[in-house]
């Protein structure tokens, strides 16, 4: 690999790499608008310039157009740097409405930042400035304020490059450089919020977050985006218990930089209506609900099944099969494949995928594992009192037809919590720390953002619980040691656990067979 | 003074742009010589004759064309040729008139260029506002085509070329090289960024050279009377002649071909005829707007050559626009002027350019209307300076320069404008 140098920092590097993410590896920031690593290189902006250091002498350059190769030196820390980062704020800021005040983007904002950073001059525009179409409604998710932009043009590449839509345009020249769209379109496809999120400025905010919260009070969380197989890496935005937006968090393996809108708004599942918080026996609120479950199961004998769930976690799953095994040996397993009523219903080749459930691959993984797990036919002819239900809505996916008694864990109301007569509140993701299987194999971790709300508690913590009434816990009563238990187990999980999982996950290791 | 009339020779024949007439004149005798040599001999030759891009930087020509990737390198793609026929620098009127007296000089000069190009297929990417001479071009093309001049197998040599007008919209930017080429590929009209440089990667991403119309009309000439004569003509770092598009005070403003090299006092008052009668010279441009103005005292130290301007006035000979201003000139508003132009044209991509054209334009209308101090006079200065070679293309630079210039050249203009002692007054 080529060693290339920054300031006095000399590091290797894969040949071709952009030269701001080899000062990022290197621990210097190059301040920058229009790159982004997943878009194509634009070089407008000019804020990333530095100096290349050749034996002719320095030369200007931006740093995004600049790849690494062996003996590149580049230096961000001149007082020739220093100039040109002040300047070209002062040019971004001549024509900027300066309405931070009223501004959604405030606090994450680049201008504010870098300003902060590199700026800091007395003022000198003493000139009218230009004026541009505010408050344009854009599309479902976005409002275009056309003042705040800085042209960067990083929202028309993304539609050029990503979703192939080529909506938003940059028009007209010089200072009434404007973006937007053609007359009389929207936005029309599913990543909308992306944009907002690409814009570093106010520009292009979202619909669903504007005027909500300051972004400064809000916390952020690594979690995962439970909505359909893809396993889009989120960060969950929130403050005092209250989840108020997801934000793609980048896994250059799974999703880049992006999420589709559709997962985006599964935040507003965390504090929902429809969340169950509270424990039922027969329709009724009942704070001993796990005991009557533990009689109702020793009441069943060897007629119990177990549904794995494609929604709930490997640590779930998990807790489910030890509980199975400890406590009712007869017991079988089941799995009912499918999407649940309330699922998101679109898909495409990006990341929406078709599998609404975040976690197939995993009960695949311990399906295979366990062996002999019934499918949805299996589960139709067997001779079943009582079946403990993890999360999925087996009731909408199986569509009628008759059903044994129901225990349901699960976090919202659905045909299957209705037609439980014992139901179990369990955590929404953004309150448990979990791990997640995706589409490609790629073993995730999600991290607890916020508390569970009502009585609610972790799939694995609630079947723990269980087992206690029943005479043999699981030991699956903190995620930790869960994780740990299975990876020990199942050998296709050899050797993970949450540290080396850390933020962007593993891919499985190969069954066996293939291995070989 | 006696020299070879390389460009302007059949500009005074009548109905030349005619096929007939200009195969009389020897346009297109040439071609057997051309398409019998190596491609590489044709670039050689080119090299060695010195001659320089036209349209402004004076980059030697044959040596762009030696950055084209050989075939073996160019994975399967086509080279493009394109003639730069867009014309915008505000002073320069030359391309025009050869275009439209002498159009067949072009297209041999471009069907010499593609065979030494390994080229197939050439544009002629002229400015919106000369439909009429993309008229006039279309209908030699038709003739050259007819004559089996273009197309497949021209002359029985086995060399194809295909060569069609296309016609921007009229922006300024479009005759850089690259917002050309963006422009062609039916993008918005800007830059783009080097490298990859165009002869690398330019149109559709394949190789492309962009020529200007003056560089390719001189190929023909090459051809026939080779390196050497070409190179006895002008300076020896800049040979050959050059087409000056004159404009201003003189007496006979116009298009002249003179031999590169000539004092630039004698080119005044030769060709242009001097200065208006009883006026005296009080700024030249000499390469078209974008280049540093000159005083008086560095007309008289300069010749009509790169050098010379470069080393004596810091100024550049550009594309030939040459525009002189006598002392009835307000130069402040020469300048808000041209600011203007610029602010307008800026083609919005880079940042500084974007914001600062506009800004400077409008510090400077105040500097004209008596509204601005000294302070202002700083922060344009200054403006200027972080505009200069900090964007993707040299607009920023052609719009600083002006700036930089008129302001360093003529400062006791402007002060008197910000000390309220307005142009004309006592």
């Amino acid at each position: 690999m080529p060693k290339v140098k920054i300031n006095d920092t000399e590091i290797e590097v894969p040949a071709g790499t952009n030269m701001i993410e080899a000062a990022k590896l290197a621990g210097v920031e190059i301040p920058h608008y229009c790159y982004h690593p997943h878009l194509s290189v634009a070089g407008n902006c000019r804020m990333c310039m530095c100096e290349s250091v050749t034996p002719r002498g320095s030369v200007l350059e931006i740093a995004c157009n600049m790849q690494a190769r062996e003996g590149l030196a580049i230096r961000t820390d001149t007082d020739q740097v220093k100039a040109v980062r002040k300047s070209v704020m002062e040019f971004l800021l001549v024509n900027h409405p300066l309405d931070c005040p009223i501004c959604d983007q405030s606090g994450e904002c680049r201008l504010q930042d870098y300003y902060m950073d590199h700026g800091q001059y007395d003022s000198r525009g003493l000139e009218p400035k230009v004026s541009k179409h505010k408050r344009q409604d854009i599309g479902d998710h976005i409002v275009l304020d056309a003042e705040r932009c800085v042209q960067c043009s990083r929202c028309e590449r993304f539609g050029d490059e990503v979703t192939g839509t080529g909506d938003l345009r940059l028009m007209n020249r010089g200072d009434h450089t404007e973006i937007g769209m053609f007359p009389g379109t929207r936005l029309e496809h599913d990543y909308q919020g992306n944009l907002a999120d690409i814009c570093p400025v106010g520009a292009l905010t979202s619909k669903d977050f504007r005027f909500e919260r300051r972004v400064w009070y809000l916390r952020e969380t690594a979690g995962l985006c439970t909505g359909c197989a893809t396993g889009c890496n989120i960060q969950v935005c929130h403050q005092d218990g209250e989840v108020f937006r997801y934000l793609p968090r980048r896994n250059d393996d799974v999703n880049k930089s992006w999420i589709c809108d559709p997962g985006r708004d599964l935040h507003k599942r965390v504090g929902s209506l429809e969340r169950i918080l509270r424990a039922r026996v027969d329709g009724s609120p009942c704070t001993t609900a796990q005991a009557e479950l533990a009689t109702r199961i020793r009441a069943a004998g060897n007629r119990v099944g177990f549904v794995l769930g494609t929604q709930a976690s490997l640590e779930a799953n998990w807790a489910l099969i030890q509980l199975a095994r400890g406590n009712c040996p007869e017991a079988r397993f089941f799995w009912v494949s499918g999407n649940d009523g309330d699922a998101i219903e679109k898909s495409d080749h990006l990341l929406m995928d078709i599998d609404k459930n975040a976690n197939t691959a995993g009960v695949q993984l311990l399906a295979e594992w366990v062996g002999n797990v019934g499918d949805t036919d299996a589960l139709r002819e067997a001779d079943l009192a009582l079946l403990i239900v993890l999360e999925d809505d087996i009731v909408s996916r199986l569509n009628g037809g008759a059903l044994p008694e129901l225990a349901y864990f699960g976090s919202r109301e659905n045909a299957t919590s209705a037609q439980a007569s014992l139901v179990i509140p369990v955590t929404h993701p953004a309150e448990m720390d979990a791990t997640y299987v995706n589409r490609q194999g790629r073993v995730q971790r999600n991290r607890r953002a916020t508390n569970p709300l009502g009585e609610a508690a972790p799939a694995y913590a609630a079947l723990e619980k269980l087992g206690t009434a029943l005479g043999k816990a699981p030991g699956t009563g903190l995620p930790v040691a869960t994780f740990l238990s299975l990876a020990r187990a199942v050998p296709r999980l050899a050797g993970l656990d949450y540290k080396v999982l850390g933020n962007t996950g593993r891919l499985l290791a190969p069954p066996v067979a293939e291995a070989k | 003074m006696d020299f070879p009339r390389i460009l302007t020779g059949n500009w005074e024949v009548p109905d030349v742009h005619r096929i007939a007439v200009a195969r009389t004149r020897g346009t297109y005798s040439r071609l057997p010589k051309a398409l019998g040599m190596a491609p590489s001999e044709i670039t050689a030759l080119v090299k060695d004759s010195g001659l320089r891009g036209r349209g402004g930087a004076g980059f030697p020509t044959g040596v762009k064309w030696g950055f084209v990737p050989p075939a073996e390198k160019r994975g399967g793609k086509a080279v493009y040729l394109l003639c730069n026929a867009d014309e915008s620098e505000p002073g320069t009127f030359k391309d025009r008139y050869l275009m439209w007296c002498d159009p067949h000089l072009l297209i041999e000069g471009m069907i010499i260029a593609s065979r030494a190009l390994d080229c197939h297929l050439g544009y002629i990417y002229i400015r919106g506002e000369f439909r009429y001479i993309a008229r006039r071009l279309d209908e030699a093309l038709a003739e050259a085509y007819a004559a089996g001049l273009l197309g497949k197998n021209i002359q029985g040599s086995g060399h194809h070329f295909d060569l069609y007008v296309h016609v921007g919209a009229g922006a300024y930017i479009c005759g850089e090289e690259t917002a050309l080429i963006s422009s062609l590929e039916g993008e918005r009209g800007q830059p783009k960024l080097k490298p990859p440089f165009p002869a690398v990667e330019g149109a559709w991403r394949s190789p492309t050279i962009v020529n200007n119309v003056e560089t390719l009309a001189v190929v023909p000439w090459l051809i026939e009377n080779g390196a050497a004569a070409y190179k006895a003509i002008g300076t020896e770092k800049s040979p050959g002649t050059k087409l000056f598009s004159v404009s201003g005070h003189v007496r006979r403003p116009g298009v002249y071909e003179v031999p590169l090299g000539i004092p630039m006092t004698q080119f005044i008052e030769e060709q242009c005829g001097g200065l208006l009668p009883g006026r005296t010279l009080k700024a030249v441009i000499p390469g078209g707007s974008s280049v540093p103005v000159m005083t008086p005292d560095e007309v008289a130290k300069c010749s009509m050559d790169y050098e010379s301007i470069s080393q004596n006035a810091g100024s550049y000979l550009g594309s030939g626009g040459f525009i002189v201003m006598d002392d009835t000139t307000d130069l402040v508003e020469a300048l808000t002027n041209l600011l203007r132009f610029y602010a307008h044209e800026s083609c919005g991509q880079c940042t500084p350019c974007r914001e600062g054209c506009g800004w400077m334009y409008q510090i400077l209308c105040r500097v004209r209307d008596g509204d601005a101090n000294v302070q202002d006079l700083a922060t344009l200065r200054d403006l200027a300076d972080n505009i200069h070679s900090k964007t993707i293309c040299f607009f920023g630079a052609s719009a600083a320069m002006p700036v930089q210039s008129f302001l360093t050249k003529f400062r006791s203009e402007f002060l008197d404008r910000v000390q309220g002692r307005g142009a004309g007054a006592a």
